[in-house]
Protein backbone atom coordinates (compact mmCIF):
# COMPACT_ATOMS: atom_id res chain seq x y z
CA UNK A 1 0.00 0.00 0.00
CA UNK A 2 2.24 2.35 0.92
CA UNK A 3 5.00 1.40 -2.07
CA UNK A 4 1.99 1.80 -4.39
CA UNK A 5 1.40 5.46 -2.80
CA UNK A 6 5.09 6.69 -3.04
CA UNK A 7 4.98 5.32 -6.74
CA UNK A 8 2.32 7.54 -7.76
CA UNK A 9 3.78 10.45 -5.75
CA UNK A 10 7.01 9.68 -7.57
CA UNK A 11 5.32 9.15 -11.24
CA UNK A 12 3.53 12.65 -9.65
CA UNK A 13 6.83 14.51 -9.74
CA UNK A 14 8.78 13.35 -12.01
CA UNK A 15 5.81 13.92 -14.52
CA UNK A 16 6.05 17.40 -12.74
CA UNK A 17 9.76 18.19 -13.61
CA UNK A 18 9.87 16.31 -17.00
CA UNK A 19 6.68 18.94 -17.68
CA UNK A 20 8.77 22.04 -16.91
CA UNK A 21 11.79 20.96 -18.89
CA UNK A 22 10.07 20.21 -21.63
CA UNK A 23 8.10 23.29 -21.91
CA UNK A 24 9.99 26.12 -20.60
CA UNK A 25 14.24 24.64 -20.91
CA UNK A 26 14.10 25.11 -24.84
CA UNK A 27 12.66 28.88 -24.29
CA UNK A 28 14.82 32.10 -24.19
CA UNK A 29 14.84 34.01 -20.32
CA UNK A 30 12.76 36.99 -22.81
CA UNK A 31 9.89 34.28 -24.08
CA UNK A 32 9.42 32.94 -20.63
CA UNK A 33 8.87 36.18 -19.24
CA UNK A 34 7.02 37.53 -22.46
CA UNK A 35 5.02 34.68 -22.28
CA UNK A 36 3.89 34.74 -18.86
CA UNK A 37 3.57 38.43 -17.96
CA UNK A 38 3.85 40.28 -21.49
CA UNK A 39 0.50 39.09 -22.65
CA UNK A 40 -1.62 39.40 -19.58
CA UNK A 41 0.31 42.90 -18.36
CA UNK A 42 -0.77 44.26 -21.96
CA UNK A 43 -4.31 42.83 -22.39
CA UNK A 44 -4.63 44.14 -18.35
CA UNK A 45 -3.62 48.03 -19.98
CA UNK A 46 -6.20 47.15 -22.31
CA UNK A 47 -9.20 46.63 -20.72
CA UNK A 48 -8.05 49.54 -17.78
CA UNK A 49 -8.21 51.81 -20.90
CA UNK A 50 -11.07 50.72 -22.04
CA UNK A 51 -12.29 51.17 -18.82
CA UNK A 52 -11.29 54.59 -18.42
CA UNK A 53 -12.88 55.45 -21.86
CA UNK A 54 -16.45 55.02 -20.57
CA UNK A 55 -15.69 56.05 -16.98
CA UNK A 56 -14.98 52.68 -15.27
CA UNK A 57 -13.57 54.33 -12.01
CA UNK A 58 -11.30 51.99 -10.78
CA UNK A 59 -8.19 50.59 -12.35
CA UNK A 60 -7.23 48.89 -9.97
CA UNK A 61 -10.28 46.73 -9.49
CA UNK A 62 -9.26 45.16 -13.79
CA UNK A 63 -5.38 44.85 -12.43
CA UNK A 64 -6.47 42.83 -9.16
CA UNK A 65 -8.71 41.09 -11.20
CA UNK A 66 -6.11 40.30 -14.17
CA UNK A 67 -3.11 38.86 -11.82
CA UNK A 68 -5.72 36.20 -10.73
CA UNK A 69 -6.25 35.07 -13.94
CA UNK A 70 -3.05 34.51 -14.57
CA UNK A 71 -2.81 31.05 -12.20
CA UNK A 72 -5.95 30.16 -13.15
CA UNK A 73 -5.07 30.02 -16.90
CA UNK A 74 -2.25 28.70 -15.92
CA UNK A 75 -4.02 25.63 -13.97
CA UNK A 76 -6.12 25.51 -16.86
CA UNK A 77 -3.77 25.56 -19.77
CA UNK A 78 -1.47 23.48 -17.57
CA UNK A 79 -3.24 19.82 -18.11
CA UNK A 80 -5.10 20.86 -21.55
CA UNK A 81 -1.55 20.87 -22.46
CA UNK A 82 -0.30 17.98 -20.98
CA UNK A 83 -3.07 15.58 -23.21
CA UNK A 84 -3.21 18.08 -26.32
CA UNK A 85 0.24 18.25 -26.57
CA UNK A 86 0.72 14.37 -26.25
CA UNK A 87 -1.99 14.01 -29.40
CA UNK A 88 -0.02 16.38 -31.70
CA UNK A 89 3.34 14.93 -31.51
CA UNK A 90 1.16 10.84 -31.74
CA UNK A 91 2.44 10.09 -28.25
CA UNK A 92 -0.95 9.61 -26.54
CA UNK A 93 -1.32 6.10 -27.06
CA UNK A 94 2.23 5.10 -25.63
CA UNK A 95 1.28 7.00 -22.27
CA UNK A 96 -2.51 5.51 -22.28
CA UNK A 97 -0.66 2.36 -22.93
CA UNK A 98 1.88 2.02 -20.45
CA UNK A 99 0.70 1.17 -16.71
CA UNK A 100 1.23 4.58 -15.11
CA UNK A 101 -2.04 5.13 -13.59
CA UNK A 102 -3.43 8.23 -15.52
CA UNK A 103 -4.58 10.72 -12.59
CA UNK A 104 -0.78 11.29 -11.19
CA UNK A 105 0.93 11.24 -15.13
CA UNK A 106 -1.58 14.50 -16.10
CA UNK A 107 -1.95 16.16 -12.92
CA UNK A 108 1.51 16.14 -12.32
CA UNK A 109 2.31 17.88 -15.54
CA UNK A 110 -0.21 20.32 -14.21
CA UNK A 111 1.69 20.51 -10.95
CA UNK A 112 4.58 22.95 -12.27
CA UNK A 113 1.91 25.13 -14.68
CA UNK A 114 0.05 25.29 -11.15
CA UNK A 115 3.29 26.16 -9.40
CA UNK A 116 4.41 28.52 -12.03
CA UNK A 117 1.07 30.68 -12.57
CA UNK A 118 0.90 31.14 -8.26
CA UNK A 119 4.67 32.79 -8.45
CA UNK A 120 3.59 35.03 -11.38
CA UNK A 121 0.67 35.97 -10.04
CA UNK A 122 2.53 37.40 -6.74
CA UNK A 123 4.77 38.93 -9.07
CA UNK A 124 2.69 40.31 -10.89
CA UNK A 125 1.17 41.91 -7.62
CA UNK A 126 4.20 43.17 -6.80
CA UNK A 127 4.57 45.02 -10.11
CA UNK A 128 0.98 46.47 -9.99
CA UNK A 129 2.16 47.92 -6.29
CA UNK A 130 5.65 49.17 -8.04
CA UNK A 131 3.58 50.65 -10.84
CA UNK A 132 0.15 50.83 -10.25
CA UNK A 133 0.22 52.05 -6.55
CA UNK A 134 -1.40 49.45 -5.49
CA UNK A 135 -1.01 49.64 -1.62
CA UNK A 136 -0.36 46.08 -0.28
CA UNK A 137 0.76 47.39 3.48
CA UNK A 138 -2.97 46.39 5.16
CA UNK A 139 -2.88 42.98 3.03
CA UNK A 140 -2.15 39.52 4.94
CA UNK A 141 0.10 38.70 2.16
CA UNK A 142 -0.54 34.67 3.40
CA UNK A 143 -4.69 35.19 3.11
CA UNK A 144 -3.54 36.54 -0.36
CA UNK A 145 -1.23 33.49 -1.13
CA UNK A 146 -3.53 31.17 -0.09
CA UNK A 147 -6.67 32.75 -2.45
CA UNK A 148 -4.49 32.83 -5.04
CA UNK A 149 -2.93 29.30 -5.18
CA UNK A 150 -6.23 28.38 -4.23
CA UNK A 151 -7.87 29.94 -8.14
CA UNK A 152 -4.84 27.90 -9.66
CA UNK A 153 -5.40 24.44 -8.38
CA UNK A 154 -9.14 24.79 -8.82
CA UNK A 155 -9.36 25.81 -12.31
CA UNK A 156 -6.74 23.01 -13.11
CA UNK A 157 -10.37 20.95 -12.61
CA UNK A 158 -11.37 22.66 -15.83
CA UNK A 159 -8.20 22.20 -17.44
CA UNK A 160 -8.56 18.34 -16.73
CA UNK A 161 -12.62 18.38 -18.61
CA UNK A 162 -10.83 20.45 -21.30
CA UNK A 163 -7.92 18.22 -21.47
CA UNK A 164 -10.33 15.20 -21.86
CA UNK A 165 -12.05 17.22 -24.97
CA UNK A 166 -8.38 16.78 -26.33
CA UNK A 167 -9.17 13.16 -26.71
CA UNK A 168 -11.44 13.23 -28.68
CA UNK A 169 -11.01 16.69 -30.94
CA UNK A 170 -7.85 17.77 -32.09
CA UNK A 171 -9.03 21.26 -31.44
CA UNK A 172 -8.68 20.92 -27.12
CA UNK A 173 -7.13 23.94 -26.86
CA UNK A 174 -8.79 26.14 -29.24
CA UNK A 175 -11.68 25.30 -27.23
CA UNK A 176 -9.99 25.93 -23.80
CA UNK A 177 -8.59 29.58 -24.73
CA UNK A 178 -12.42 30.62 -26.33
CA UNK A 179 -13.33 29.68 -22.68
CA UNK A 180 -10.54 31.59 -21.39
CA UNK A 181 -11.91 34.31 -22.85
CA UNK A 182 -15.36 34.27 -21.57
CA UNK A 183 -13.51 34.37 -18.31
CA UNK A 184 -13.14 37.58 -18.87
CA UNK A 185 -16.39 37.93 -18.56
CA UNK A 186 -17.83 35.61 -16.44
CA UNK A 187 -16.03 35.39 -13.13
CA UNK A 188 -15.67 39.52 -11.69
CA UNK A 189 -12.32 39.65 -13.48
CA UNK A 190 -12.89 42.67 -14.69
CA UNK A 191 -16.00 44.63 -13.89
CA UNK A 192 -18.59 43.21 -10.87
CA UNK A 193 -20.62 40.13 -11.50
CA UNK A 194 -23.31 41.97 -10.31
CA UNK A 195 -23.03 44.11 -13.54
CA UNK A 196 -23.92 40.71 -15.87
CA UNK A 197 -27.18 39.93 -16.98
CA UNK A 198 -29.07 37.42 -13.94
CA UNK A 199 -29.08 34.71 -16.07
CA UNK A 200 -25.17 35.02 -16.23
CA UNK A 201 -24.84 35.59 -12.57
CA UNK A 202 -25.86 32.41 -11.48
CA UNK A 203 -24.45 30.42 -14.35
CA UNK A 204 -21.00 32.75 -12.67
CA UNK A 205 -21.52 31.32 -9.38
CA UNK A 206 -21.45 28.16 -10.42
CA UNK A 207 -17.84 28.36 -12.30
CA UNK A 208 -14.36 28.08 -10.32
CA UNK A 209 -12.30 31.26 -9.69
CA UNK A 210 -15.49 33.44 -9.02
CA UNK A 211 -15.86 32.87 -5.31
CA UNK A 212 -11.72 32.76 -5.41
CA UNK A 213 -11.26 36.08 -6.68
CA UNK A 214 -13.88 37.57 -4.24
CA UNK A 215 -12.38 36.51 -1.80
CA UNK A 216 -8.69 38.00 -2.97
CA UNK A 217 -10.50 41.25 -3.36
CA UNK A 218 -11.49 41.24 0.06
CA UNK A 219 -7.94 40.57 1.50
CA UNK A 220 -6.82 43.03 -0.92
CA UNK A 221 -9.19 45.26 1.20
CA UNK A 222 -7.76 44.40 4.40
CA UNK A 223 -10.11 41.71 5.91
CA UNK A 224 -9.16 38.89 7.67
CA UNK A 225 -9.91 35.20 7.25
CA UNK A 226 -13.44 35.02 9.25
CA UNK A 227 -14.49 37.26 6.14
CA UNK A 228 -13.46 35.15 3.42
CA UNK A 229 -13.71 31.68 5.09
CA UNK A 230 -16.86 31.04 3.14
CA UNK A 231 -16.03 31.82 -0.15
CA UNK A 232 -12.65 30.12 0.25
CA UNK A 233 -15.00 27.04 1.25
CA UNK A 234 -17.36 27.63 -1.57
CA UNK A 235 -14.38 27.80 -4.22
CA UNK A 236 -12.72 24.60 -2.74
CA UNK A 237 -16.01 22.99 -3.19
CA UNK A 238 -16.53 23.68 -6.65
CA UNK A 239 -13.30 23.28 -7.89
CA UNK A 240 -13.25 19.77 -6.11
CA UNK A 241 -16.45 19.07 -8.18
CA UNK A 242 -14.89 20.32 -11.44
CA UNK A 243 -11.59 18.19 -10.70
CA UNK A 244 -13.74 14.98 -9.96
CA UNK A 245 -16.06 15.38 -13.28
CA UNK A 246 -12.93 16.58 -15.16
CA UNK A 247 -11.26 13.37 -14.47
CA UNK A 248 -14.38 10.98 -14.84
CA UNK A 249 -14.80 12.73 -17.90
CA UNK A 250 -11.17 12.08 -18.83
CA UNK A 251 -11.56 8.40 -17.95
CA UNK A 252 -15.23 7.93 -19.78
CA UNK A 253 -13.05 9.58 -23.09
CA UNK A 254 -10.32 7.46 -22.60
CA UNK A 255 -12.21 4.18 -23.12
CA UNK A 256 -14.28 5.61 -25.87
CA UNK A 257 -11.43 7.07 -27.92
CA UNK A 258 -9.61 3.33 -27.67
CA UNK A 259 -12.62 1.50 -28.99
CA UNK A 260 -12.66 4.31 -31.89
CA UNK A 261 -9.07 4.06 -32.04
CA UNK A 262 -8.97 7.93 -32.68
CA UNK A 263 -6.73 8.37 -29.69
CA UNK A 264 -3.54 9.74 -32.19
CA UNK A 265 -5.76 11.01 -34.67
CA UNK A 266 -5.02 14.47 -35.97
CA UNK B 1 4.49 36.09 -66.09
CA UNK B 2 1.97 38.63 -65.22
CA UNK B 3 -0.80 35.34 -65.80
CA UNK B 4 1.71 33.01 -63.89
CA UNK B 5 1.15 35.20 -60.72
CA UNK B 6 -2.28 35.92 -61.10
CA UNK B 7 -2.64 32.53 -60.93
CA UNK B 8 -0.56 32.16 -58.28
CA UNK B 9 -2.34 34.70 -56.29
CA UNK B 10 -5.64 33.14 -57.09
CA UNK B 11 -4.68 29.96 -56.17
CA UNK B 12 -2.94 30.58 -52.87
CA UNK B 13 -6.17 32.79 -51.60
CA UNK B 14 -8.60 30.40 -52.72
CA UNK B 15 -6.56 27.89 -50.61
CA UNK B 16 -6.00 30.11 -47.94
CA UNK B 17 -10.16 30.96 -47.47
CA UNK B 18 -10.74 27.22 -47.63
CA UNK B 19 -8.19 26.67 -44.97
CA UNK B 20 -10.10 29.54 -43.01
CA UNK B 21 -13.45 28.57 -43.36
CA UNK B 22 -12.88 25.00 -42.31
CA UNK B 23 -11.27 25.48 -39.12
CA UNK B 24 -12.55 26.31 -35.78
CA UNK B 25 -9.50 28.19 -34.37
CA UNK B 26 -10.17 30.76 -37.11
CA UNK B 27 -14.30 31.17 -35.90
CA UNK B 28 -12.78 31.78 -32.35
CA UNK B 29 -10.52 34.04 -33.52
CA UNK B 30 -13.02 36.20 -36.13
CA UNK B 31 -15.75 35.69 -34.21
CA UNK B 32 -16.12 34.63 -30.98
CA UNK B 33 -12.74 37.27 -29.18
CA UNK B 34 -14.08 40.11 -30.81
CA UNK B 35 -17.42 39.36 -29.49
CA UNK B 36 -16.27 38.65 -26.18
CA UNK B 37 -14.13 42.16 -26.52
CA UNK B 38 -16.83 44.33 -27.30
CA UNK B 39 -19.03 42.24 -24.29
CA UNK B 40 -16.01 43.60 -21.77
CA UNK B 41 -16.75 46.99 -23.55
CA UNK B 42 -20.13 47.51 -23.01
CA UNK B 43 -20.17 45.55 -19.49
CA UNK B 44 -17.56 47.89 -18.52
CA UNK B 45 -19.68 50.75 -19.97
CA UNK B 46 -22.73 49.33 -17.36
CA UNK B 47 -21.24 48.41 -15.12
CA UNK B 48 -19.86 52.61 -15.05
CA UNK B 49 -23.50 53.40 -14.67
CA UNK B 50 -23.96 54.26 -19.09
CA UNK B 51 -27.07 53.44 -20.01
CA UNK B 52 -26.33 52.47 -24.14
CA UNK B 53 -22.73 51.14 -25.03
CA UNK B 54 -20.63 53.27 -27.47
CA UNK B 55 -21.07 51.37 -30.58
CA UNK B 56 -18.45 52.54 -32.72
CA UNK B 57 -15.70 52.33 -29.78
CA UNK B 58 -17.33 48.88 -28.30
CA UNK B 59 -19.05 47.21 -31.08
CA UNK B 60 -17.12 48.05 -34.10
CA UNK B 61 -13.83 48.38 -32.13
CA UNK B 62 -14.24 44.51 -31.30
CA UNK B 63 -13.80 43.86 -34.71
CA UNK B 64 -11.22 45.70 -35.70
CA UNK B 65 -9.80 43.59 -32.89
CA UNK B 66 -10.55 40.55 -34.82
CA UNK B 67 -9.29 41.86 -37.61
CA UNK B 68 -5.56 42.41 -35.74
CA UNK B 69 -5.86 39.29 -34.11
CA UNK B 70 -6.75 37.25 -37.30
CA UNK B 71 -4.00 38.93 -39.10
CA UNK B 72 -1.45 38.25 -36.34
CA UNK B 73 -2.27 34.58 -35.58
CA UNK B 74 -2.61 33.38 -38.86
CA UNK B 75 0.05 34.77 -40.44
CA UNK B 76 2.03 33.20 -37.12
CA UNK B 77 0.38 29.69 -37.81
CA UNK B 78 0.89 29.72 -41.16
CA UNK B 79 4.59 29.79 -40.99
CA UNK B 80 4.91 27.96 -37.93
CA UNK B 81 2.77 25.23 -39.41
CA UNK B 82 4.86 25.01 -42.46
CA UNK B 83 8.03 24.67 -40.24
CA UNK B 84 6.42 21.87 -38.51
CA UNK B 85 5.24 20.01 -41.26
CA UNK B 86 8.68 20.48 -42.75
CA UNK B 87 7.34 22.39 -45.52
CA UNK B 88 9.06 25.83 -44.83
CA UNK B 89 12.81 24.37 -46.61
CA UNK B 90 10.92 23.26 -49.60
CA UNK B 91 8.52 26.48 -50.23
CA UNK B 92 12.43 28.33 -49.91
CA UNK B 93 13.65 26.09 -52.08
CA UNK B 94 11.01 26.59 -54.63
CA UNK B 95 11.17 28.89 -57.98
CA UNK B 96 8.42 30.98 -56.02
CA UNK B 97 9.97 33.37 -53.35
CA UNK B 98 8.67 33.06 -49.82
CA UNK B 99 8.28 36.87 -49.61
CA UNK B 100 5.76 36.76 -52.44
CA UNK B 101 4.13 33.53 -50.86
CA UNK B 102 4.11 35.42 -47.73
CA UNK B 103 2.77 38.80 -49.49
CA UNK B 104 -0.37 36.82 -50.77
CA UNK B 105 -1.03 35.15 -47.33
CA UNK B 106 -0.92 38.08 -45.57
CA UNK B 107 -3.43 40.00 -48.28
CA UNK B 108 -5.34 36.97 -47.12
CA UNK B 109 -5.41 37.25 -44.17
CA UNK B 110 -5.66 40.80 -44.22
CA UNK B 111 -9.36 40.33 -46.03
CA UNK B 112 -10.02 37.33 -43.92
CA UNK B 113 -9.80 39.68 -41.01
CA UNK B 114 -13.20 41.83 -43.10
CA UNK B 115 -15.61 38.93 -41.75
CA UNK B 116 -14.99 39.96 -38.26
CA UNK B 117 -15.60 43.66 -39.29
CA UNK B 118 -18.37 43.34 -41.32
CA UNK B 119 -19.94 40.71 -38.20
CA UNK B 120 -19.22 44.13 -35.91
CA UNK B 121 -21.32 46.40 -38.13
CA UNK B 122 -24.17 44.00 -38.34
CA UNK B 123 -24.15 43.63 -34.89
CA UNK B 124 -24.16 47.83 -34.51
CA UNK B 125 -27.04 47.66 -37.05
CA UNK B 126 -28.89 44.85 -36.39
CA UNK B 127 -28.69 44.19 -32.70
CA UNK B 128 -28.10 48.22 -31.18
CA UNK B 129 -29.75 50.12 -34.12
CA UNK B 130 -26.61 51.78 -35.21
CA UNK B 131 -27.41 54.04 -38.36
CA UNK B 132 -25.41 55.49 -40.60
CA UNK B 133 -27.06 58.74 -40.22
CA UNK B 134 -23.95 61.96 -39.99
CA UNK B 135 -21.47 59.49 -40.92
CA UNK B 136 -18.63 60.02 -43.75
CA UNK B 137 -19.17 57.16 -45.57
CA UNK B 138 -16.04 58.29 -48.02
CA UNK B 139 -14.00 58.78 -44.98
CA UNK B 140 -14.83 55.18 -43.91
CA UNK B 141 -14.14 53.65 -47.13
CA UNK B 142 -10.89 55.29 -47.96
CA UNK B 143 -9.81 54.88 -44.42
CA UNK B 144 -10.74 51.32 -44.37
CA UNK B 145 -8.58 50.62 -47.59
CA UNK B 146 -5.57 52.11 -45.81
CA UNK B 147 -5.96 50.42 -42.98
CA UNK B 148 -6.08 47.14 -44.55
CA UNK B 149 -2.64 48.12 -46.40
CA UNK B 150 -1.03 49.04 -42.82
CA UNK B 151 -2.30 46.09 -41.83
CA UNK B 152 -0.87 44.19 -44.82
CA UNK B 153 2.52 46.24 -44.57
CA UNK B 154 3.17 45.28 -40.83
CA UNK B 155 1.87 41.51 -42.06
CA UNK B 156 4.79 41.15 -44.30
CA UNK B 157 7.40 42.75 -42.19
CA UNK B 158 6.46 40.29 -39.32
CA UNK B 159 6.81 37.39 -41.54
CA UNK B 160 10.34 37.92 -42.05
CA UNK B 161 10.81 37.20 -38.17
CA UNK B 162 8.95 34.30 -38.78
CA UNK B 163 10.90 32.98 -40.91
CA UNK B 164 13.66 33.85 -39.18
CA UNK B 165 14.06 31.30 -36.47
CA UNK B 166 11.64 29.31 -34.53
CA UNK B 167 12.09 31.39 -31.61
CA UNK B 168 11.62 34.95 -33.08
CA UNK B 169 8.29 33.64 -34.31
CA UNK B 170 6.95 32.92 -31.27
CA UNK B 171 7.43 36.60 -30.24
CA UNK B 172 5.38 37.58 -32.53
CA UNK B 173 2.25 36.40 -30.82
CA UNK B 174 3.11 38.97 -28.48
CA UNK B 175 1.95 42.01 -30.54
CA UNK B 176 -1.36 41.02 -30.73
CA UNK B 177 -2.10 42.70 -27.27
CA UNK B 178 0.41 45.86 -27.75
CA UNK B 179 -0.79 46.69 -30.82
CA UNK B 180 -4.29 47.12 -29.92
CA UNK B 181 -3.36 48.94 -26.50
CA UNK B 182 -1.18 51.35 -28.33
CA UNK B 183 -3.18 51.44 -31.22
CA UNK B 184 -6.48 52.45 -29.30
CA UNK B 185 -8.85 49.85 -31.22
CA UNK B 186 -11.56 49.96 -28.53
CA UNK B 187 -11.41 53.46 -27.15
CA UNK B 188 -9.97 56.91 -28.52
CA UNK B 189 -5.97 57.15 -28.65
CA UNK B 190 -6.99 60.62 -26.91
CA UNK B 191 -7.40 58.64 -23.40
CA UNK B 192 -3.50 56.99 -23.40
CA UNK B 193 -0.80 59.22 -21.96
CA UNK B 194 0.65 61.45 -24.48
CA UNK B 195 3.79 59.72 -24.08
CA UNK B 196 2.29 56.63 -25.31
CA UNK B 197 0.56 58.31 -27.59
CA UNK B 198 3.97 59.64 -29.36
CA UNK B 199 5.35 56.22 -29.59
CA UNK B 200 1.94 54.74 -31.08
CA UNK B 201 2.44 57.08 -33.90
CA UNK B 202 4.67 55.25 -35.03
CA UNK B 203 2.55 52.47 -36.39
CA UNK B 204 0.58 53.03 -39.46
CA UNK B 205 -2.61 51.10 -38.08
CA UNK B 206 -3.14 53.58 -35.39
CA UNK B 207 -3.29 56.36 -37.77
CA UNK B 208 -5.86 54.64 -40.48
CA UNK B 209 -8.08 53.31 -37.45
CA UNK B 210 -7.82 57.25 -36.25
CA UNK B 211 -9.11 58.26 -39.42
CA UNK B 212 -11.82 55.37 -39.70
CA UNK B 213 -13.29 55.59 -36.59
CA UNK B 214 -13.46 59.87 -36.64
CA UNK B 215 -15.34 59.19 -39.75
CA UNK B 216 -17.61 56.86 -38.24
CA UNK B 217 -18.44 59.33 -35.89
CA UNK B 218 -19.36 62.17 -38.62
CA UNK B 219 -16.20 64.39 -39.13
CA UNK B 220 -15.87 65.82 -42.23
CA UNK B 221 -12.46 67.24 -41.55
CA UNK B 222 -10.71 67.17 -44.79
CA UNK B 223 -7.32 68.31 -43.55
CA UNK B 224 -7.36 65.91 -40.07
CA UNK B 225 -8.14 62.73 -42.76
CA UNK B 226 -6.17 63.58 -45.33
CA UNK B 227 -3.74 64.00 -42.60
CA UNK B 228 -4.04 60.95 -41.29
CA UNK B 229 -4.01 59.18 -44.24
CA UNK B 230 -0.68 60.40 -45.56
CA UNK B 231 1.16 59.12 -42.23
CA UNK B 232 -0.56 55.72 -42.29
CA UNK B 233 0.50 55.23 -45.97
CA UNK B 234 3.79 56.88 -45.36
CA UNK B 235 4.64 54.39 -42.15
CA UNK B 236 3.24 51.55 -44.37
CA UNK B 237 6.03 52.36 -46.99
CA UNK B 238 8.31 52.73 -44.27
CA UNK B 239 7.95 49.36 -43.38
CA UNK B 240 7.45 48.22 -47.10
CA UNK B 241 10.76 49.33 -47.87
CA UNK B 242 11.97 48.04 -44.20
CA UNK B 243 11.02 44.37 -44.87
CA UNK B 244 13.07 44.67 -48.50
CA UNK B 245 15.88 45.55 -46.66
CA UNK B 246 15.39 42.67 -44.35
CA UNK B 247 14.55 39.81 -46.87
CA UNK B 248 17.71 39.65 -48.12
CA UNK B 249 19.54 39.26 -44.89
CA UNK B 250 16.74 36.90 -43.52
CA UNK B 251 17.53 34.42 -46.61
CA UNK B 252 20.53 34.85 -46.32
CA UNK B 253 20.53 34.13 -42.37
CA UNK B 254 17.98 30.58 -42.56
CA UNK B 255 20.18 29.32 -44.90
CA UNK B 256 23.04 29.66 -43.10
CA UNK B 257 21.69 28.69 -40.08
CA UNK B 258 19.86 25.68 -41.21
CA UNK B 259 17.14 26.06 -38.96
CA UNK B 260 14.57 26.30 -41.30
CA UNK B 261 12.93 22.81 -40.06
CA UNK B 262 13.94 23.97 -36.92
CA UNK B 263 10.84 23.07 -34.47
Amino acid sequence: MIDKFVHIIRIYFAEAWLSYQGRFAITSPFGYIAGKLGFPFFLMLFFIFMGKYVGFSDPLYIVIGNILLIPAASGMGGVTLAIGEERQWGTLSYVLGSPAPRSPVFMGRAFYYIVDGFVTALLGFAIAAAIFGLDLSQVNILLLMICSLLVAVTSSGLGFLFGSISLVTRDGWMILNTFLSFLYIMVGVNFPITSLPLMLQKLSWGLPLTRGIMAARLVMEGEEWSAIRSLIAGEALIGLIYILIGYLFFIFLEKRSMQSGTLDAM
Amino acid sequence: MTSFRWGLIKQQMSVQFLVRTLNPFFLGLFVIQPAVFSAVGMLLSRAAGNSTPDLVYNVIGGGIMGMWSGLVFTSTYDILGDRRNGMLELIVGSPTSLNLIEAIRTLTNVLAGLFSLTLAFMAAILVFGYTFTGVNFWGVLISLVILLFSMWSIGVFLANFLAWSRLSGTFVDYLEMPIAFLCGFMYPIRVLPVWLQYISGAVPIRWALEAMNESLLGSFDLHYLVVHWLMAIGLSIVFIVLTSWMQAKVHDSIRLSGELSSI
